[in-house]
């Protein structure tokens, strides 16, 4: 079932209609107020991303300083719809050169109305692919100056290049340095006891590529996976490299993999679209190296003082480095007064959150910095609610880490000229949603 | 402004008003929150002024609707400020964050009254305002003598005393038992002296209050108030100020009227004679003006005028003026007037004498009728319907019936019921009350209730002139194409009594009658067929001579319908069949109905029901009073013959027969009717059918029983279709009845622990009983009084969920005069009011008795009385507060009996009156114990507030340790209260609470019913 979604419209945070297009007449025009007045002007905002109000769905996902809204009267395919929507942001993206917000799309509407016009029929979502549109849209996007240059002339073609097997490229590209970038970026979800036991842990990950390659190249990658793994030492019959092996889950790959080859050889192979693309995303549930662990202590004394004591140990290589590492630490909403003393790093009470803020900008590996705070409150006169105890949340970028433990073994590039090309990988772990209940 | 100095609350204020939207100004306010928490608990303490910018701050994040729960404490301390800008402060917050009930208040009552009793008046002011705010308990109890001195303190500006007057109205309104107002008759007289009106208004708000709690004490000020009623309408003496569009002080003037109708009457002829002369004033002066504002202030003195004139029965003359001037109103085109007009016409009704007066605009009110404004429809309509009367009723009910057609759907019941009363009150003749009723039907079947066409049969029967005109007119309803439902139940009705005297005219031989009525059977739903089915045995019998193909059409519908699913067709069906093979027999069986006996319409009883309801003004009630009825009255018939007088046969049930026995010859159980025997009848019956079918079992000719029951008791609850009951056999009506009064024997054991449970001339059964905690022992006595054995005697016990009951074994025989005991254990679960049955059984010679006896297992036998002193009662008494465990209840209708009456009637209902308990000493106060094996011991504690000048009204509070303990002990005594004195025909419905299992035996009593009718 696809979306069939009736009208789609660009809110800004206050509810105004930025730019609409209706899709379909089942819909009233002033549905949009409903959805200001019943979503937008209550607390239920962003706790539920589908509401239904008089016998339509609403579907609505911020993206920066903007509501995009979906509204259906069907029973239609939600995940679908919300799929539509992050691919749409990432097409206005690629036109504008830029940030997707408030004022990119003041600046384009009539851009913005001519794509809505092309990756949606009657409701239903069509090609949304940056690179097919820009063919034949060739509406510019006003750009920041910085933003890259323009692109050269565009092949006349367009229908065939649509329609055609390999519709995610063009033919003749010619670089003059044929590179390939492929980065790998995982994020870990973690919720922790305050013991240190994990609760749950997973991390997904995509691996993102970046080509310019000329002509029409066939590329091919190894990762340290097991699927791969085992086939690999079937063919060569010779035992596994020693070493781990990933179990990945739920992969998916860009279209322009091919699966046959890959449900029969194992081997993840593929013509690349030009420019920039998810390859694959996947999932691990096992076996995460988690990048850090956080033991913390809050001894509430008395009605008016609060005692934290958290330390922070990373557990990656000792030449490595994490980046921008923030630990959220949550006190009582009645807090007054704090004081603290850290070993590295900077903390700020922060009573719009109700947390002390931690913040270290480079953290290395193998260390275990402190803080130690004390808290203390003001009386209140409501009811002696005992305190939720909301967990720490952390925020973290470690570079050349994967917490899967995931690796690149080799990136084959085959091209019929044979020209030499110039490889790239990067890894990078991220924090997820990163609790420690404490 | 105080503001202006202070810059960091107006950058937070831009700041918020900045905000794009409101997840940013909720990061704004909780950042402010929490540089407002450091600095409040900074060490190095506050000055005033920070103090008072940030608690400034506070109030407007508060004010915003964000939870503050913090800085109360901050607040409260700005009171005691020396400088205004801070005391200002500090009292605001204080009034706007704290309430009634918060522990900060203490901290502030002594410094609130420093403040009242010191010099400056502008403080004052802020005090009294944070008083008459808050107004709690506390603030009442120290600080109410204060302001009354205030008030009364000559030395005070007016600014202040008019505070001071209203902070004490709302400390009076929130405690009126805290605030001492004993004396104060004359202060309050001497306050109406005022010669400022701001005071003098504030003071009247509160006058009003006192006065509704209690005019007696401020007689005094009667005549001070129309002083002040002079001065403002006769004199306009006030200050220009106070005068509004023109109109002197217009809520004065409203709150001195309202004051006024406090007083019962006015007695003092000077008065009363400056007083209306103030009221023709008022009257005469206002008319409709373009200004809106205007008319809503003069309007508003003029209604409070009108209900004052209302309220002092004022003379005739006076009264035609209201009348002409609310005329007027409704003839104007604003609506809001229009409708204030028809609506202060309708209390007009109240008043007599003003009738003839208010018809002179019915032509006016009937275009109301047709007003787009629903509401003036609806208020026109009640007027309407309360107006009528025998010289205008024709003129209106046409006019309603023209309007039903019109009409809203939401109108259309209420409408038609209205129409039908009124066409049954005031008909000129009967053939015009048929008239109006069938067209009724006609225009709006489906909002015409089953009452207003049982009540047409009804006339119909018991008037035989109308009897073929009613029938022709029945034929040719039945002639149209599509008709309604009602409409045809009530001709098939109609033409199957009363077709045969119409056989004469073209068309309406008995064959053309059934066909016409026949094409009608298709459309119909199941309960109309058996109507429909009773019609073709009618016509069946009065086609004299038979007419064979007649007879077969009849039969072959018959026969078809022998086999349907629903009982009730199934059963008239066949019995039918079996008695149109009877031949001459016939005639005698589906003989015409006999005459209905004359009683209140079930109608006007359901409007009047509908009236009390609505709280509409009882000017309909009223006037029924005054003009009996003349339904049914207009005709010169004789009525039925030796019927009772209506009040014991108005609840009388409808017995419905037990029928197993009809087919065996036999008639075992000819005590059929006898609805001791009847659980069925205990659902309360629409009185409608005791209306219709009451008087069956007496009429009827006494016939061949095999055939008896056209009643079906698998049906249980009697349906429609029943009204339409051949003329019944009646069957025997019982040779035994109990001696004595069953249900005032019940009521005595209920007291008692030993005593006579039921007798007849056969046999006596005894009870003694004893009670320990919640178990029991009764033993049961049935004696034999006769000299020759009663057999199939059969005892069971009907225990309800509540107890445990364990009946020894009753033998089969009891010898002749022999008494025989049967032991039997109760145990109490838990508190319910249901009561135990015992179905007693016995065969004396043929008569088989079966009787149905409450055993008096009630609640009250758990109950231990037990003394409760002052300390032990309060406590307990404020431990249990609110519902479930405490309930408080306003009983009406009570019989009235002096109050030591009632303290012997709770003894001996074994709860224990505590005499000196209750200061007051109309209210009684009583304690006891209640045993059951869920509660164990449970303190029961009771309090009755009785009304010495009304004593039918009580307000009761039961409390104890268990909801439903209290709730069903609140009933139980509410039940007792009620229903004690039950008279010896008992006509009186028990409480309708009692339980399904428990057979009103009072009112279904067949001796009490029989010797009436006798």
């Amino acid at each position: 079932m696809p979306v069939s979604a009736s009208a789609i419209y660009f809110l800004n945070l206050r509810g105004d209609v930025l730019i609409n297009r209706l899709y379909r007449d089942d819909v009233g025009g002033n549905m949009v107020d409903a959805f200001r007045l019943h979503i937008m002007q209550t607390k239920e905002l962003g706790s539920c991303p589908v509401r239904q109000i008089g016998g339509c769905s609403f579907l609505y996902m911020r993206i920066s300083n903007v509501y995009i809204v979906i509204v259906v009267s069907t029973n239609a395919n939600v995940a679908s719809a919300f799929k539509f929507v992050v691919e749409a942001v990432a097409l206005f993206k690629s036109y504008f050169g830029g940030a997707f917000d408030e004022d990119a799309i003041r600046n384009n509407f009539v851009l913005i109305y001519e794509l809505l016009d092309e990756i949606m029929d009657f409701g239903y979502p069509q090609n949304l692919s940056p690179e097919m549109l820009k063919l034949y849209i060739t509406q510019q996007g006003v750009r920041s100056p910085f933003s890259s240059k323009p692109k050269e002339k565009i092949v006349p073609n367009a229908t065939l290049q649509v329609t055609g097997a390999v519709g995610w490229r063009r033919e003749g590209l010619v670089y003059k340095k044929n590179e390939v970038f492929l980065d790998i970026v995982e994020s870990v979800n973690l919720l922790m006891s305050s013991k240190g036991s994990v609760l749950s842990c997973d991390v997904t990950g995509k691996i993102l590529m970046k080509c310019f390659l000329s002509g029409m190249p066939d590329l091919k990658l190894g990762l340290n996976d097991k699927i791969g793994l085992e086939k690999e030492s079937q063919l060569k019959s010779r035992p596994a490299k020693s070493g781990k092996t990933i179990e990945l889950d739920d992969v998916t790959f860009h279209q322009c993999v091919n699966l046959t080859r890959f449900n029969t050889e194992k081997t993840v192979s593929f013509v690349p679209p030009d420019g920039e693309f998810e390859l694959m995303k996947y999932r691990i549930t096992e076996g995460v190296n988690l990048p850090f662990r956080v033991l913390p202590t809050i001894k509430e004394l008395g009605q008016a003082r609060v005692e934290v004591n958290v330390k922070v140990k990373s557990a990656f290589g000792a030449k490595m480095f994490a980046l921008g590492v923030v630990i959220k630490i949550p006190v009582p909403k009645q807090t007054a007064k704090t004081s603290f003393q850290v070993t590295s790093g900077r903390v700020k009470y922060n009573a719009a959150i109700n947390c002390l803020v931690w913040k270290i900008r480079k953290f290395p590996g193998q260390t275990e910095p402190t803080l130690s705070a004390e808290v203390e409150l003001i009386s209140t006169i409501s009811e002696k609610k005992s305190w939720t105890r909301p967990p720490i949340q952390m925020e973290f970028q470690v570079p050349m880490f994967t917490a899967s433990g995931l690796r690149v073994r080799f990136l084959k590039v085959w091209e019929k000229s044979g020209y030499n090309t110039v490889e790239w990988v990067r890894y990078i772990t991220k924090a997820g949603s990163y609790e420690i209940r404490c | 402004m105080a503001l202006s100095g202070m810059r960091g609350l107006s950058v937070f204020i831009s700041d918020i008003r900045n905000c794009p939207n409101k997840e940013q100004e909720r990061l704004r306010v909780d950042k402010e929150l929490g540089h407002i928490r450091t600095r409040f608990k900074n060490e190095k303490g506050l000055t005033p002024y920070e103090k008072k910018k940030y608690v400034w701050k506070m109030l407007y994040i508060y004010m915003l609707g964000y939870d503050v729960d913090f800085g109360h404490m901050e607040a409260v301390s700005l009171i005691s400020a020396p400088k205004y800008p801070e005391k200002q402060v500090g009292y605001i917050v204080t009034s706007s964050l704290l309430n009634e009930n918060h522990d900060f208040l203490r901290l502030a009552i002594n410094t609130v009254r420093n403040d009242i009793i010191g010099r400056n008046e502008t403080f004052q002011c802020l005090a009294l305002t944070l008083v008459g705010n808050i107004g709690g308990r506390e603030f009442a109890e120290s600080l109410a003598p204060d302001v009354q001195k205030l008030l009364l303190s000559s030395s005070c500006r007016p600014l202040v005393r008019k505070k001071a007057a209203l902070c004490l109205l709302r400390l009076f309104r929130k405690n009126p038992d805290v605030v001492n107002v004993d004396g104060w008759s004359d202060r309050m007289a001497q306050l109406l002296d005022e010669r400022d009106l701001g005071v003098l208004t504030s003071s009247m708000s509160l006058f009003v209050a006192l006065v509704s709690k209690d005019y007696d004490s401020y007689w005094s000020c009667l005549p001070k108030c129309v002083k002040v009623l002079e001065r403002l309408a006769r004199n306009q003496d006030i200050p220009q100020e106070y005068t509004y569009y023109g109109i002197p002080s217009p809520w004065l003037q409203v709150k001195t009227m309202r004051a006024l109708q406090y007083f019962p009457t006015v007695e003092d002829p000077n008065t009363r004679r400056s007083l209306f002369e103030v009221l023709q004033r008022v009257l005469m002066g206002t008319d409709v003006v373009k200004n809106v504002n205007k008319n809503n202030a003069s309007h508003a003195v003029l209604f409070e005028a009108l209900a004052l004139v209302m309220h002092l029965d004022a003379e005739k003359e006076m009264m035609s003026q209201c009348v002409a001037l609310l005329g007027k109103f409704i003839a104007v085109r604003e609506p809001n007037i229009r409708y204030l007009g028809l609506e202060n016409m309708t209390r007009m009704l109240m008043v007599t004498d003003v009738q003839d007066i208010i018809k002179r605009h019915q032509a006016q009110i009937i275009t109301s009728l047709k007003d787009p404004d629903i509401s003036i429809r609806r208020r026109a309509l009640d007027l309407l319907y309360g107006m009528c009367d025998v010289s205008n009723a024709k003129d209106i009910v046409e006019e309603l019936l023209q309007y039903l057609a019109t009409a809203d759907f939401a109108m259309r019941e209420e409408l038609s019921l209205k129409a039908a009363i009124l066409a049954e009150k005031f008909a000129p003749d009967l053939s015009w009350y048929v008239d109006v009723i069938l067209q009724l039907i006609d225009k709006a079947g489906d909002f015409v209730s089953d009452d207003i066409w049982f009540r047409v049969v009804q006339f119909v029967t018991n008037n035989e002139d109308l009897q073929p005109y009613a029938a022709l007119k029945a034929r040719e309803y039945l002639d149209k194409p599509a008709i309604h439902e009602t409409m045809v139940k009530v001709s098939a009705y109609l033409l199957g009594e009363y077709s045969h005297l119409l056989a004469r005219r073209p068309g309406c031989s008995p064959k053309e009658i059934f066909s016409m009525i026949h094409d009608k059977l298709p459309t119909v739903s199941t309960p109309t067929i058996p109507i429909l089915l009773s019609t073709y045995a009618k016509i069946l019998m009065h086609s004299q001579p038979p007419d064979p193909e007649l007879q077969n059409q009849i039969w072959a519908v018959f026969s078809k319908y022998e086999s349907c699913i629903d009982v009730e067709i199934q059963q008239r069906a066949a019995e039918y069949i079996a008695l149109s093979r009877k031949g001459a027999a016939l005639v005698d069986i589906l003989a015409e109905m006999p005459k209905f006996p004359e009683r209140k319409s079930s109608l006007i009883k359901k409007a009047e029901d509908t009236e009390a309801d609505t709280a509409e003004q009882s000017a309909i009630k009223l006037r029924a009073q005054q003009q009996t009825s003349n339904a049914l009255t207009v005709t010169d018939q004789p009525i039925g013959n030796g019927v009772p007088p209506e009040a014991q046969l108005g609840p009388v049930k409808m017995p419905s027969m037990s029928n197993e026995g009809h087919s065996t010859a036999d008639q075992v159980l000819t005590r059929s009717n006898g609805s001791a025997t009847n659980l069925q009848a205990s659902t309360p019956s629409p009185d409608l059918l005791g209306d219709l079918l009451s008087p069956l079992a007496i009429e009827g000719p006494p016939a061949p029983a095999s055939v008896e029951s056209e009643r079906n008791p698998v049906s249980g609850t009697p349906t429609a279709a029943d009204a339409l009951a051949l003329a019944p056999i009646g069957g025997q009506t019982n040779t035994i009845q109990p001696i004595g009064n069953i249900a005032e024997r019940f009521q005595a054991l209920c007291l008692k622990d030993s005593g006579v449970l039921y007798e007849d001339p056969y046999v006596q059964i005894g009870i003694k009983a004893e009670w320990r905690s919640h178990q029991g022992r009764l033993v049961i006595f049935l004696g034999n009084k006769n000299t020759a054995p009663l057999v199939s005697v059969q005892a069971l016990i009907l225990a309800p969920s509540h107890l445990k009951l364990e009946l020894s074994e009753v033998p089969q025989t009891i010898p002749p005069r022999a008494q025989v005991q049967c032991p039997l254990e109760v145990v109490n679960l838990r508190p319910s009011r249901d009561v135990a049955v015992l179905e007693f059984s016995y065969k004396f010679g043929t008569d088989m008795v079966n009787v149905k006896l409450r055993l008096p297992a009630v609640l009250n036998k758990f109950l231990q009385p037990i003394p409760v002193s002052a300390e032990e009662f309060f406590p307990q008494w404020r431990s249990l507060s609110g519902p479930p465990l405490k309930l408080q209840e306003v009983v009406r209708g009570v019989k009235p009996m002096l109050l030591m009456e009632m303290a012997n009637l709770l003894n001996s209902f074994r709860l224990m009156v505590c005499p000196g308990l209750d200061p007051n000493t109309n209210n009684l106060v009583a304690s006891t114990t209640y045993y059951s094996e869920s509660t164990r011991a449970m303190l029961c504690l009771v309090r009755i507030e009785t009304d010495p000048a009304d004593r039918t009204q009580l307000r009761m509070t039961v409390a104890s340790g268990d909801p439903a303990l209290t709730y069903e002990l609140k009933e139980f005594i509410k039940e007792q209260l009620i229903s004690i004195p039950l008279a010896s025909h008992a006509p009186q419905p028990l409480p309708q609470q009692a339980p399904p299992s428990n057979p009103p035996i009072a009112q279904s009593d067949p001796g009490a019913m029989l010797a009436a009718l006798l």
